[in-house]
Formats: structure tokens, sequence, C-alpha cells
């Protein structure tokens, strides 16, 4: 019996010739005349479905890079363009910035090898030593990003990563080594318009009492996802995964967590929160594994989300997998309406339904901000939560 | 002042209040007492506006105002407000940031101008104080984590900052001790005024004896089937509801 053949997709065969000559570029054009881009019969990307979102080809790029804000601007920014790499600002010690033709991939999945497969050259960050200026990755539209980052023992950095594409393909692979001690705060804005897809891959790997802290704020796209692998690998190494979406119109924003917890006394923390209106859709898949040897780990996770409209809809798969058996782990998950009688009460106090929706829904987000430890960025993002939340009940 | 003339209202397919007529002048205090599931707090959600309470027939005005037309926050901003019997908590709104968005929702509702932060400020402390509501009360998010008589001292607190022209207070005395209905009494009487009006809504008598109401109306199956002065109230206290059993 012959297998059938595959038939590619006009955006399938578009991306066969847009990777660049190079041996990622290569993988990933076999990978697709192989399987084709994935779609909702794969299982991690049922509710994401990539191939229908590229079917009719590469939307073509447009928006911009976006501004960065004002509590930034000591920061050492990483521009990224769809011609090239640049860089804006001062780099203090401790910081080697290189470029790396061909470098081995560190992620898994479709994404990561499509995100790879598109970037001309890998970005290598090293940090030696702790950095107190933040550095910016600047995402153009249709830009392909590739940043392998590795953080010495002890070293700290805080990574803000942004853009503003309102159309185009725009994909990200950020393979990320946390050394022993050090810490990465991250701070990841995607702020998309109806015909952006933008897809980013995030490979962690933790050392001994390494910490990774990530808090994203998402506003969709066509289709936008953000898919983060950490593996806690070293002893006492930790994680905080912390997600906001607020979506509107016809975007759709899918957060993808997979957390391995690989050695002893371990912690993960994840806050999700989302909410969705029109007829948007939101999409949370979150796992994390406790292999066998990662006794004492002490892991949670939550994703909490509120459906604004009828036609809205919300995809929540919270996954739980565990082979240790001295272990603290707890998982919520809540899809519900706005409180009806808190609507109420506070429409009895004088304020009128819009504002009160969105008191509601502004107090039921921000609590993910919390765990923003720079003022400015928590400030940028709360006031961007504001903003969406004035255009959606206007 | 409040007027309601042969309301009806349903819920949920029911017909609770069948037919209530009611007036209470300005100045006067009038209590409602009534058997659970006489329709107490359907008439208080109906005269505000919630959602699923559906006026049927009748009407109801405040100095001549139709309100049954009005969403809740317009009859709100006309000066009508219900202290709830179980205060909603609102996690994650600061206590003084809801009173402040209120307070202007209505001010601006009313054609008035916002208020500042200093004058605001300086308005929910004079108040506060008076009614023992704390500075770590207004810094927490409203009635998150508050006691029973802290959330019953908080409403009658927004009763005094929103200076509303027409309150009902229902059951306001539930899951009060002594000392708390005290406190809340005071708070209540203090706003007691020549062009105010008030109806308190009540099962037991207890709550009757600090706020001392004009004239006491029973409801009973969905209309008012009994008035009087605050005699009635101490006549009910003694020998119940039953007799009003068959008139429902």
């Amino acid at each position: 019996m012959a297998l059938a053949e595959l038939t590619l997709s006009a955006g399938e065969a578009a991306l066969l010739n847009a990777f660049p000559p190079t041996e990622a570029g290569d993988a990933a054009r076999a990978q697709i005349a192989a399987e084709g881009l994935p779609n909702r019969r794969v299982e991690a990307f049922k509710w994401t479905d990539l191939c229908a979102a590229l079917a009719d080809g590469i939307p073509e790029s447009d928006g911009s890079a976006g501004l960065i804000p004002a509590c930034l601007q000591d920061a050492l920014v990483l521009d990224f363009a769809p011609d090239g790499f640049g860089l804006e600002g001062e780099k203090d010690l401790g910081l080697i910035i290189e470029t790396e033709d061909s470098l081995e991939l560190e992620g898994a999945g479709p994404l990561a090898t499509l995100a790879a497969g598109f970037a001309p050259r890998a970005v290598v960050l090293r940090v030696t030593q702790s950095q107190s200026r933040p550095v910016v990755l600047r995402r153009h539209p249709g830009a392909p990003m590739r940043v392998r980052l590795e953080l010495d023992a002890g070293a700290r950095l805080t990574l803000i990563d942004t853009g503003l594409a309102t159309a185009g393909l725009s994909t990200g692979l950020l393979e990320i080594e946390i050394g022993a001690g050090a810490e990465l705060v991250r701070y990841s804005l995607q702020n998309g318009d109806t015909q952006a897809i933008e897809l980013t891959h995030t490979a962690v790997d933790v050392a001994d009492t390494g910490r990774y802290h990530a808090i994203s704020l998402m506003f969709g796209g066509k289709l936008a996802r953000a898919e983060t692998h950490v593996t806690l690998a070293g002893e006492g190494a930790s994680c905080l995964i912390h997600g906001a979406y607020l979506l509107s119109g016809h975007t759709h924003a899918d957060m993808t967590t997979k957390v391995v917890h690989a050695s002893p006394n371990g912690q993960t923390r994840e806050l999700f929160k989302g909410a969705v209106q029109d007829r948007a859709r939101g999409v949370f898949q979150g796992k994390i594994l406790v292999e066998r040897a990662a006794q004492k780990t002490d892991a949670r996770q939550n994703h909490h989300a509120l459906m604004l409209s009828e036609g809205a809809e919300i995809d929540a798969k919270p996954e739980l997998e565990i082979y240790a058996d001295d272990v603290q782990c707890a998982h919520g998950n809540t899809i519900g309406a706005l409180d009806d009688q808190a609507l109420f009460y506070m429409r009895q106090r004088g304020i009128p339904e819009a504002q009160a929706k969105s008191l509601l829904v502004e107090a039921f987000v921000t609590d993910v901000f919390e765990a923003i430890e720079h003022e400015g960025v928590r400030e940028w993002f709360s006031e961007l939560a504001r903003m969406w939340l004035e255009a959606s009940s206007s | 002042m409040l007027n309601i003339n042969n309301l009806q209202v349903e819920v949920g397919g029911t017909t609770i209040i069948k037919g209530l007529t009611l007036a209470v002048p300005a100045g006067e205090v009038h209590a409602i007492m009534g058997p659970n599931g006489a329709g107490k707090s359907t008439l208080s959600y109906a005269l505000t506006g919630r959602d699923g309470y559906e006026v049927v027939g009748g009407t109801a005005t405040l100095n001549g105002e139709d309100l049954l037309d009005l969403a809740p926050e317009e009859r709100a901003a006309k000066g009508l407000f219900l202290s709830f019997q179980y205060p909603l908590e609102i996690p994650g709104v600061p206590t003084l940031t809801f009173l402040r968005t209120a307070l202007n929702a209505q001010r601006k509702a009313r054609g008035e101008g916002e208020i500042s932060v200093p004058d605001f400020m300086k308005l929910s402390r004079d108040v506060a104080k008076k009614l023992g509501v704390t500075p770590e009360m207004m810094k927490r998010p409203l009635n998150v984590g508050f006691s029973g008589g802290e959330k019953k001292r908080m409403e009658i607190y927004q009763m005094a900052l929103f200076d509303p022209r027409f309150m009902i207070l229902d059951e306001t005395d539930s899951g009060l001790d002594i000392d708390a209905l005290k406190v809340v009494s005071e708070g209540v009487n203090a706003l007691r005024g020549p062009d105010k009006g008030m109806l308190v809504i009540t099962h037991y008598q207890r709550l009757l004896d600090h706020i001392k109401p004009d004239r006491v109306h029973v409801l009973a199956g969905g209309r008012i089937v009994d008035s009087g002065g605050p005699e009635l109230a101490l006549a009910l206290e003694a020998d119940g509801y039953d007799r009003y059993k068959d008139a429902a």
C-alpha cells in the first residue's frame, strides 16, 4: 500500500522557498516537505491550527517594532529587522555578543524548527557578570529572530522582548541556559493585530539554584503562539512563569508551556489569566512533568480566564505528570463569566456598566503583573491592559 | 418622595410582587417587615434595577421621576441607594479606588464636576472616623476579608459618603452583634433628614429599636397586607407573621 502523497498548501509551498540556504533552513524545509505545517489533528496544535493560518501563503509584513518605553531608555536594544540585526545603546562589561551561522538546535517541536530555519544566523549573548542595564529584543514585523543566551554562574540579566507587527509572519527562537545560581528575568510583550502571525519558541535550561522568571502579556494576532519549555535540570532550580492574555475581535493567542523537573528541590510557579471577547480565542496548554529523581518538587499552576462575550472561546489543557513520590503539586483552572452580582453591586453604586466591567477585568488580570519587579515595566504592562479595556468597552 | 403604585415583579417567570402600593414621603423612615419569601429582597432589587427582576406592571417614581426605565447606575445617580443584605466582595479593586470611581461617576451623571483627590481624601477620612472604618479597611480590596460586621459598616459608610436622597436598607441587621448594630444604627440615624427618605427592610423588630420608623408595613405574599405605626412592629415581634398567612 503506497503512502498518500502529502499535498502542500500554498503557504507550505511558499515557506519551502522562504527558508535561507543554511543547515537550519534545510532542516526546516525537510520537515515541512515531510510533515507539512502542524494542523489541528496534531495534539499540541489542536486549538492552534498553524497550517490553516498559513494556508494562503505568507502574509505581507506590516506594522513597526513599537516604541521602547521611557522606563527602558537605559536598555541595550538588539534590533531584529527582516534584513539583519543591529545594536542600539551602550553595552556593559560582562556581556559578550556574537553571531553564529550554524548552531545546533536546542528547542524541540515544529515551531522551534521553523524559527531556527528562518533565522539566517543566531545572535549569541553570553553574560559573564550581572547586568544592571536591561537588554531589549526588538522585533520588526516579519523579522526572524534567533537568540542564544548563556548566563554564567551567579549572573543576572533582565530581558525584554517586544514587537508591534500588524501583519506578516514573525518567528522567534530563544535558547537559554541559566547557570548555577544565575537568574534571568524576562518580560515579553506580544502586541499584534489580526493579520499578524507570531510564533515564538523558548527553550530554557536551568542549573542548580538558577532561576527563570518570566512575565508575558499577549494581545494575540491572526495567530500568536508563545511556547515555553523549561527544564529545571539542576537541584533547587526554579521558575516563575506568569502570563496574561487580552483578546478581542478575531484574534488568537496561545500560551503553551512545559516545565520539566529533572532534579530535587525544584520550584515552579505558574499563573495565567486571560479575558477574551468578541470572536477571539485564547489557548492555554500547561504541562508540568516531575521526573522520578525530582523529589521535593514544589509546583503550582493556575490558569483562570474570563469569557466576556458569547462568541469567544477559551481552551485550556492543564497537565501534571508526576513520577516522584515526595512532591507538592497543585493546579487550578477556571473559565467563567464576569460575576453578575459584583457587576450589579458596582452599578448600584453609580458606576456605569462598561466601566464596572473594565474595573473587574483589570482587577482580575493585574495580579499576573504583580510579579514584575521592574516598576516601569509593570506600569507599562498595566497601562497597555487599561488601554485595551478602554478600547474594548467603548 | 418614593411612590410605588401597583408594582408587579417577576423573577424567572414567577410573580413575586403582586401589586404593591407604597408611598414614603420625604423626611420619613418606613419599615417593611415580613416572613421569609415574602418578596422583601425582590422589592429592593426591582427598585434598584437588577437584571432578572422584571417589572411587569405598575409604577415607581422618586420625586416624581420614573425609576423603572433607568439603568441601575442612573437610579444611583438620582440618589437611590441600596444597602445590600450580603455586600459583595470585589477582589482586586482597592476600596478607595472603588469609592472615588463611584462618587465621580454619580457626579458626572448629575452634571457635576469630579471631586479632587485631596477633597475626596478629606471627605472619606471624615466619614470613616464616624463609622469606625479603619484606614486598613480602606486599603484592602472592597469587602475582601471583611467580617460580616465590617461589610455592613462599609455599606453604611458608602451611604454616608454618597449622600443619597433615598435609602433602602435590606436586612442591615443580619450578621451584626449588638455593638456593631449600635454603630451601624447611629450611622443610619445620622443620615435621616427632612429631604430624605428611607425604607428599612427587616425580618426582626430588633433593628427598629435602634432605627425608629415612622410607619411599619407588613409584606406577605407579594403585597402590603398591613400598615401601622411603630407599635405594629412590636405586635409582630410578639405574635409572629402567622396571622397574615391567609392574606398571603
